[in-house]
């Protein structure tokens, strides 16, 4: 721990990166207690303005307040990605050492996980959230969460094929230690690195595929603010009022850039072999 | 000889059994998703106006009153015939929509993929062969800010800086080139294609720089340079040759992602392709189409996948032994 925060503080980029996400995630923790206006109040009057002293990131065509919405579209955004790195977890770690360890299980799954990842992330995303119906936060973290869970299943796979290998995992088997001793005691435990760097890269993927959904319509309901069905609002006054479009973006990138950072640096950190294979 | 033709031949029937295998399994998750749209699916196929008479029809045509094996194999035996079904919303065949709205998303694609080509390999190489220097830092900067850039943000502010501000670029629509022979009409595409293919360029220039510096530490590197070769020529005939294989893995990889980043990119700028197609059948709750589009992607992947395995073993002879 200590070292890392030295790491931290060596590396400008990296310092760069855990600041922004601090401040996001003290923004999605408080943002509705202080935001300057109700992201929410519609000001017919004060619509399309430009960014100024009143209206840091200006109005939109409703004259709600952008900087209020961008604020709290940061819970949404983080929760959302939370949920789905959650989800990968929850399928993607199981499946990935049971395959890992037994080898005709692994056949089976790896078949599977690999036809899953023929479909491409956002059409597979679409599909589903076509088959779930409804928008809604609950489908999205299903949708997005079943596209991230393979790739999850991979990389604990691969990573267990590796552990397995050990002369520490052989000498408990020599002991007579069980599979599930070994498993758990031996093998889990040395997946913490991988899983860790695999859901920050996770959590940055999908926070960036949520907003195409919520960009397309097929997300969260428009009436909750969030970046992505904030860009889609937008696009109609794309020339008159660009800032409606570039603000959320802007966090966005910064949110995404900064978790690809931290990942980065957390894989040569804890594990540069992981480049391979993460 | 004949051992080395062995192997070859080997190496590709291992491969393309394990094509065939990916793209049975791509047909039967395909048919899992139409077995998980809530509600009865002939109904749900025909759309809300259908009488009951077309249901029971619709049923009798696919085999949907018969147990669920008979229509898995009959799925399976459409699917072989080229048959994906009819669209709800356009009445009309499933494959021959997706062939309407192929000739925007392929040639979009091919754009795109030229700009991940022509951005990358080139900022990689260079990259590689300055580490560390300014250009190094500041192209590797550039190439994860360009991957942390939701390919439909840069989209939108290009549309605002070069349609809206500089008007050097139409903001959306695409007409036909082949349908109106005017090539012109590719000029639609240049935007969409630089904000599809620019994300892609980041992830293609990281491993290109990767690549190279790896075999730019080689020792025949090192005795290329003793020879007293230029520069020039160590770098692209030497180096770059031997970091090709990387390379065509990522750009390969692409495809995935420049599909995914085309369905948004086609909506953005109101592009007749499939990706817009998917979305719009989402939106309508059009399952057929939905269901066709996933299928042609994937086995589309699975394909590109098996080619990409093949280039490699011609690329690199090793490969052809494991």
């Amino acid at each position: 721990m200590v070292s890392f925060a030295k790491l931290i503080l060596h590396r400008k980029t990296l310092l760069f990166a855990v600041g922004v996400l601090f401040s996001l995630v003290v923004i999605s923790i408080f943002s509705p207690y202080f935001v300057p206006y109700d992201p929410d109040a519609l000001k017919v009057l004060d619509r399309l303005k430009p960014p100024s002293a009143t209206h840091f990131f200006g109005t939109d065509h409703f004259g709600r307040d952008i900087f209020s919405r961008v604020l709290v579209g940061t819970r949404v955004t983080f929760i959302l990605g939370l949920s789905i790195s959650a989800f990968a977890l929850v399928f993607g770690v199981p499946l990935g050492v049971l395959g890992g360890y037994y080898d005709r299980l692994g056949m089976v799954i790896m078949r599977v996980v690999d036809a899953i990842m023929a479909f491409p992330a956002i059409i597979l995303a679409l599909a589903l959230m076509a088959i779930m119906g409804k928008p809604g936060m609950v489908n999205v973290i299903i949708a997005v969460g079943m596209v991230w869970a393979p790739r999850m299943v991979r990389v604990v796979y691969s990573s267990t094929l590796s552990l397995r290998e050990n002369t520490y995992v052989e000498a408990a088997r020599a002991l007579g230690a069980s599979s599930g001793r070994i498993l758990i005691r031996h093998i889990a435990v040395n997946l913490l690195s991988p899983v860790i760097v695999q859901s920050t890269f996770t959590f940055a993927f999908s926070i960036m595929e949520v907003a195409a959904l919520n960009f397309l319509g097929v997300g969260i309901p428009p009436y909750v603010p969030s970046w992505g069905g904030m860009m889609n609002e937008g696009r109609t006054y794309i020339i008159r009022a660009p800032w409606i479009i570039i603000f959320p973006g802007v966090f966005l990138a910064l949110s995404v850039l900064s978790f690809n950072l931290l990942g980065d640096a957390l894989r040569d950190r804890l594990d540069p072999r992981l480049r391979n294979i993460v | 000889m004949y051992e080395k033709v062995g192997r070859m031949l080997s190496y590709i029937l291992r491969r393309a059994a394990g094509m065939v295998v990916s793209v049975l399994l791509v047909v039967t998750i395909t048919f899992i998703f139409m077995q998980l749209i809530p509600g009865d699916p002939a109904s749900v196929l025909l759309g809300p106006n259908a009488t009951p008479e077309q249901i029971e029809a619709l049923k009798r045509t696919w085999g949907l009153d018969k147990p669920i094996l008979v229509q898995f194999c009959k799925y399976f035996a459409n699917f072989f015939r080229g048959n994906l079904g009819e669209s709800i919303f356009f009445r009309q065949p499933v494959l021959r929509i997706i062939g309407q709205r192929a000739e925007t998303s392929v040639f979009l694609g091919i754009m795109a993929l030229i700009v991940v080509v022509g951005l990358g390999i080139p900022a990689g190489v260079i990259a590689a062969v300055r580490p560390n220097s300014w250009v190094d830092n500041s192209l590797l900067l550039l190439a994860l800010t360009g991957a942390s850039i939701p390919s439909f943000w840069l989209g939108l502010m290009l549309m605002v800086v070069f349609a809206g501000k500089l008007h050097l670029f139409p903001s959306s629509g695409y007409t036909s080139v082949i349908a109106t022979g005017n090539i012109a009409n590719l000029k639609n595409l240049i935007l969409p294609a630089f904000a599809l293919g620019f994300v892609n360029a980041a992830l293609v220039a990281r491993t290109a720089r990767s690549s190279m510096l790896d075999v730019l530490r080689a020792d025949y590197i090192t005795t290329a340079r003793a020879k007293g070769l230029r520069d020039s020529v160590v770098i692209l005939k030497h180096a770059l040759r031997n970091a090709a294989i990387p390379i065509t893995t990522v750009v390969s990889f692409t495809f995935a992602s420049l599909v995914s980043g085309a369905v948004v990119t086609e909506n953005v700028f109101a592009l007749p392709g499939v990706g817009s197609l998917i979305v719009q059948s989402v939106l309508k709750r059009d399952y057929p189409m939905i269901q066709g589009i996933m299928l042609v992607v994937a086995v589309l992947y699975v394909v590109i996948n098996f080619v990409t395995d093949l280039a490699y073993a011609f690329l690199d002879p090793r490969i052809r032994y494991r």
